[in-house]
């Protein structure tokens, strides 16, 4: 009986991964084939594997310059809504003070607007201030598009700490701001670190603000340069698949290295 | 060490309409344990609070050896605390967690270490320092919470509700090594409970307080023997004092019922006949006999329950006229529901209250 209820689960996990990874490793596949080879048989393994694409990506295709502009922009706004959204949600749940739910609702409302919404006044906003066109645009709208999400997140973590631990650092000597720092940060960091790969990859992956905010060669981000490949009338499958492949990987490595904390932070209050 | 002074302490929270500490006037010598006695929401936790600085004043005095503290920050007080929770830093191992006010305090490295160390050889904690507070048990983290107050070696020490997340047995453990721990080191101590024994076991002297304001102040024997009102008498005491209705029949004797009670003039201050009055008796005062035995005043009634609890047995009779009467015995007690007894007590041990709940026991001098 046993056997058969570990078959079963066995073989339902096995489908599961085959239909979550399976477009991951035909995208692998694709991008050591050329776009002929893809186009006379899309399923076939690649025979002979053109590693050399991934120097011709990097090097031929601008994708260098682009990779190190989306690290720039991600990294920085990341950076930002950490630090900020985990202040905001820190002040939120712990200070009583007046307007703090209204303020609260007013940010997280902003969650519901669609970003086509809000494109063309942020293109305006930012051509006023000789924002548009720069990267340092494109990372306070990015800052400003995520924050209100990693507020929610960082703020329901916040409001579960126990008041006395904030009583017994207070009574221990510390001000509210090393309070911040050296207790409440450091007990969150499952949340934040949720919150970092949450915004990583969202932003990592982000196109509509990027394509609108973006038209200068040497400020694309990666999803623009994937776009390059992507002709009027034809598009270098082959080429789009290598660049997605690229791409791809800083989003594995910052999952790699959270992906501890991720699960602690998803399943906190989970158990006693 | 140091004296805690409060003078008509009291803390209004906004938009409310009843103070939730009010008047609060106590004194707690040099070395003392005071114990904060109450159900949920008398306000001692409030009141520990305002010690602490964690909470504003709203009006009244709060002084630490005579210097008033009301506006001095929780830090700059001097103060230790042990929370109900046990506050522990989770992201911090044992030894940080206890070091970790004194880092703040610019004590030098080599005087941490040395304190850690002693307090945890204290409270045998020393194989336990690089620990994190999920590897310990509720006990081990209790003994951290302390420790770390201990290594501060504040004036005072406030304690909130601190075993009440602990078992059974643990509680009666770490009663034992607090109780040792004041003795050990003669600093000031405010205990907040609602736990009645262990205000009795660790108090030099209990506040009972009731509806944010004290009812009575006194060593753990005084407030059991000579409670202050009917509050008191029936808060104190497991089972608690039986209170009955009664009039006073002239002078110190009191009716309850059909019994006529003439109440010893150290118990009673003399009363117009015809006052309706409260009597009180502790349920250990109380004896059994045959219900058709005379002489004396005593109430008949029949046995509605009994509880055995091995070393003594709670004997709940159902009397007619006073309703009903709660009495400890023995616990090879043969008893049984159903049979009719009659309750007595020695004229001593009875407790008069006037209408307004207060003691009628003359003052004593």
């Amino acid at each position: 009986m046993a056997i058969v209820q570990r078959t079963l689960v066995l073989l339902i996990l096995s489908a599961y991964t085959a239909f979550a990874a399976g477009p991951f490793v035909w995208a692998a596949l694709l991008s050591l084939r050329t776009t002929t080879e893809i186009h006379k048989n899309q399923f076939a393994l690649p025979s002979p594997a053109h590693w050399e694409k991934f120097p011709d990506a990097w090097f031929n295709s601008n994708y260098a310059v682009y990779f190190a502009n989306s690290l720039q922009v991600v990294l920085a706004a990341v950076l930002i809504l950490t630090i900020v959204g985990s202040m905001a949600a820190h002040c939120l749940a712990r200070y009583k003070f007046r307007f703090n739910r209204v303020i609260y609702f007013v940010l997280f409302s902003t969650i519901i607007f669609p970003p086509q919404i809000t494109i063309i006044s942020l293109f305006q906003i930012l051509v006023g201030y000789g924002l548009y066109n720069t990267k340092l645009g494109l990372i306070l709208v990015y800052v400003a598009i995520q924050l209100p999400l990693t507020i929610y997140i960082l703020e329901s973590f916040f409001a579960r700490l126990p008041s006395d631990l904030f009583d017994a650092a207070r009574m221990d000597g510390y001000s509210d701001w090393e309070i911040f720092w050296k207790v409440a940060l450091p007990i969150a960091l499952p949340a934040v670190a949720t919150t970092v790969i949450l915004n990583f990859i969202l932003l990592w992956n982000e196109f509509l603000f990027a394509v609108v905010l973006i038209t200068d060669e040497a400020n694309r981000t990666l999803p623009l340069g994937i776009q390059r490949f992507i002709g009027d009338t034809q598009e270098d499958i082959g080429m789009i698949a290598t660049g997605l492949m690229i791409a791809i990987i800083p989003v594995i490595v910052v999952y790699a290295f959270f992906s501890e904390k991720l699960i602690q932070g998803m399943t906190a209050g989970a158990v006693k | 060490m140091a004296v805690v002074e409060l003078e008509r302490l009291t803390k209004l929270y906004p938009g409310s309409a009843r103070p939730a500490a009010e008047d609060m006037s106590l004194t707690i010598a040099d070395g003392e344990f005071m114990v904060l006695l109450g159900p949920s929401g008398c306000g001692k936790t409030t009141t520990l609070r305002m010690i602490a600085g964690l909470e504003t004043i709203s009006s009244g005095t709060l002084s630490i050896d005579g210097t008033r503290v009301n506006a001095v920050p929780a830090k700059d007080r001097d103060i230790a605390m042990v929370f109900q929770s046990y506050a522990l830093y989770p992201h911090m191992t044992v030894k940080d967690n206890m070091a970790f006010g004194l880092k703040r305090r610019s004590v030098s490295a080599s005087e941490i270490e040395r304190r850690v160390a002693s307090v945890a050889k204290i409270l045998g904690l020393d194989g336990l320092l690089d620990r994190k507070p999920h590897a310990l048990s509720g006990g081990q983290r209790q003994r951290v919470a302390l420790g770390r107050a201990i290594v501060r070696d504040p004036k005072v020490f406030l304690f909130d509700e601190p075993l009440s997340n602990l078992d059974a047995a643990l509680r009666v453990s770490t009663r034992g090594e607090i109780s040792a721990l004041h003795r050990r080191l003669g600093a000031t101590m405010i205990y907040v409970t609602h736990d009645q024994v262990e205000a009795m076991t660790l108090g030099t002297r209990i506040c009972i307080m009731n509806g944010g304001r004290i009812a009575q102040v006194g060593t753990p024997l005084d407030v059991y023997n000579n409670p202050a009102d009917t509050f008191v008498a029936g808060f104190l005491g497991s089972p608690p004092m039986n209170l009955m209705a009664a009039v006073s029949a002239g002078d110190r004797c009191v009716r309850a019922g059909g019994s006529v009670i003439e109440v010893p003039a150290d118990r009673m201050q003399p009363s117009r006949s015809g006052t309706a009055l409260t009597l009180g008796v502790r349920p250990e005062d109380m004896e059994l006999g045959e219900a058709s035995a005379s002489g004396g005043p005593g109430f008949v009634g029949e046995i509605v329950q009994v509880e055995r609890l091995g070393a003594e047995t709670i004997v709940i009779v159902q009397c007619h006229d006073v309703g009903r009467l709660v009495t400890r015995r023995p616990g090879d007690a043969r008893l049984s529901v159903g049979e009719m007894v009659r309750l007595v007590a020695p004229v001593g041990a009875y407790r008069v209250f006037d209408q307004s709940g207060l003691s009628l026991q003359p003052k004593r001098s």
